[in-house]
């Protein structure tokens, strides 16, 4: 085996452990199954017949927004679960033996990092995946409406969960488990707030100043969570005149966010010690 | 094997490692004493690289400690050892295996064979929260085999054990011998270093106080506890 095939062998071992260990965690189980439950119940919004006052409405419309409804609900909740997911990965590592079972072979910090990583993305954009998948098969069997964006916009969202993923495992590397939860929970309400009220405050009629402000800085600069599930929402609804570029933004702000956090991790983790 | 050159570590204002050099040579037996709080298990992290040396050089295989090749030859064993409480002794050390990239049938066929060395048949498929603390031992020492490394690194491997298990992995440490490892222990059980190890290193404090070979070392008095009670008091 060449050392590059190694290299990369040991991070897929490292990330399938990753992912085996998760899915033994009975509170895994729990949310997994209530999430498909939830999911599966949200089915009865998808009965073809939308009538008001006896007129028929455009089904490809409603099932289009109730859709664009539960992919957002599912993007935020997954993006919930993959905090709690990845809150206490290294701590249970470092107190079930793993970690020092792992260096004391020839494997580097940035193997073993880039494998919590993968096996951490890999296990929640699955997850997320699987939930969306079943809104998707719901709609194409009861309704016989393809959505082939659903699927795209989902797999798109799994850059959220990266951002997640990395962003926790770096914090919990400085503060307690929870804390870092709150934290990178608290990132992304904060941008969610920020792009409802920039929203508000930008419709063409209530806008009323000029200029580029500080907070308009920092509303730019902020993690754009929200943004870039707005941007793969519309890959179900269709972007109806609005130009895609103007979406890419949210897009390369969170690649950015993870490759600078990353670079962050790998750099922290190196220097820390393992008991 | 192992070289050290003026290692000192310090935690703050507190020196853990207080300008140690010394060697082990390759087939060496080599046990490094001391009280707790010596330093001694801040010398094998600094060897493993889990914690870097304020100042000072060390290197295993002759590659530094720093550079993972150090550890391509090279079994661990942790003080109070742990084994994922959801994994079997067999899925423990099959993981261990696999992190070593070694083929799966060569993997199998290890595993059975320190399975049975260090005395573990029939438990090895029952899941490690039913272990008690020696079982657990016996299997990290089993997971430190894994790789057939040419230096072992045991940190108080019999720590936990009844007399007969201490005596068994005492046999198997011996019967390695043969083999041609190199054995760096971490031990404050006089007795057992005694039987099987070749030289000594006494440490406290942090300092360095005396390497030599056992047998030199037991000559000036009754026994290793003696030595190393006289060498630890000043």
């Amino acid at each position: 085996m060449s050392k590059m095939s190694q290299k990369f062998s040991t991070i897929t071992n490292i990330a399938k452990y990753t992912i085996a260990d998760e899915v033994r965690q009975k509170s895994f189980l729990v949310m997994f199954v209530v999430s498909v439950i939830f999911v599966f119940l949200i089915r009865g919004c998808y009965q073809g017949n939308y009538m008001i006052n006896g007129q028929e409405l455009n089904a490809e419309a409603v099932v289009a927004t109730v859709s664009k409804i539960t992919f957002h609900i599912i993007t935020v909740t997954l993006m919930l679960v993959t905090a709690l997911l990845s809150m206490r990965v290294f701590k249970r590592d470092r107190d079930e033996g793993m970690q020092s079972c792992i260096f004391s072979k020839p494997i580097t910090r940035m193997q073993y990092v880039m494998g919590k990583i993968l096996g951490l993305w890999v296990l929640s954009s699955f997850f997320m995946f699987v939930l969306h998948a079943i809104i998707f098969l719901t709609v194409l069997l009861r309704l016989n409406i393809v959505m082939p964006g659903y699927l795209a916009a989902s797999v798109l969202c799994s850059l959220n969960l990266l951002f997640v993923v990395i962003a926790v495992l770096l914090l919990s590397l400085m503060m307690p488990d929870i804390a870092a939860f709150l934290c990178v929970m608290g990132i992304g309400i904060i941008s969610f707030a920020a792009d409802w009220i920039f929203a508000t405050t930008h419709i063409p009629l209530l806008h009323m100043q000029s200029g580029w402000t500080g907070w308009e800085t920092i509303y730019y600069l902020w993690p754009k969570l929200s943004g870039l599930q707005h941007f793969a929402s519309l890959f179900i609804v269709g972007f109806n005149g609005y130009p895609r570029f103007a979406y890419i933004y949210p897009l390369i702000n969170v690649i950015f966010y993870c490759l600078i956090l990353g670079m962050i991790l790998f750099w922290r983790f190196r220097n820390e010690d393992i008991i | 094997m192992i070289e050290l050159k003026n290692v000192t570590k310090r935690y703050g204002t507190l020196v853990a490692v207080d300008d140690v050099s010394f060697s082990v040579k390759q087939g060496e037996y080599f046990a490094l004493l001391g009280p707790n709080g010596a330093g001694k298990t801040t010398i094998v992290k600094m060897l493993l690289d889990f914690t870097q040396p304020t100042s000072g050089s060390l290197s295993v295989n002759g590659v530094s400690s720093t550079n993972v090749a150090s550890r391509a030859a090279v079994g661990y064993l942790a003080e109070n050892y742990h084994i994922p409480p959801y994994l079997s002794g067999w899925q423990y050390l099959q993981r261990c295996a696999e992190l070593l990239n070694i083929k799966r049938s060569d993997a199998q066929e290890q595993c059975h064979r320190i399975v049975e060395s260090i005395g573990m048949q029939g438990r090895e498929h029952t899941k490690a929260n039913t272990y008690s603390k020696g079982m657990i031992q016996r299997f990290g020492l089993g997971a430190a085999l894994v790789g057939n490394p040419k230096l072992l690194i045991l940190d108080e491997p019999t720590s936990g054990l009844d007399p007969i298990g201490s005596r068994e992995i005492r046999q198997l440490l011996e019967s390695l011998k043969s083999q041609g490892m190199t054995i760096f222990l971490n031990s404050h059980l006089l007795s057992e270093v005694e039987k099987i190890c070749d030289n000594a290193a006494i440490i406290n404090r942090g300092k360095l106080l005396v390497k030599d070979k056992i047998s030199a070392l037991v000559k000036e008095s009754d026994s290793l506890e003696d030595v190393f009670v006289r060498y630890v008091k000043g």
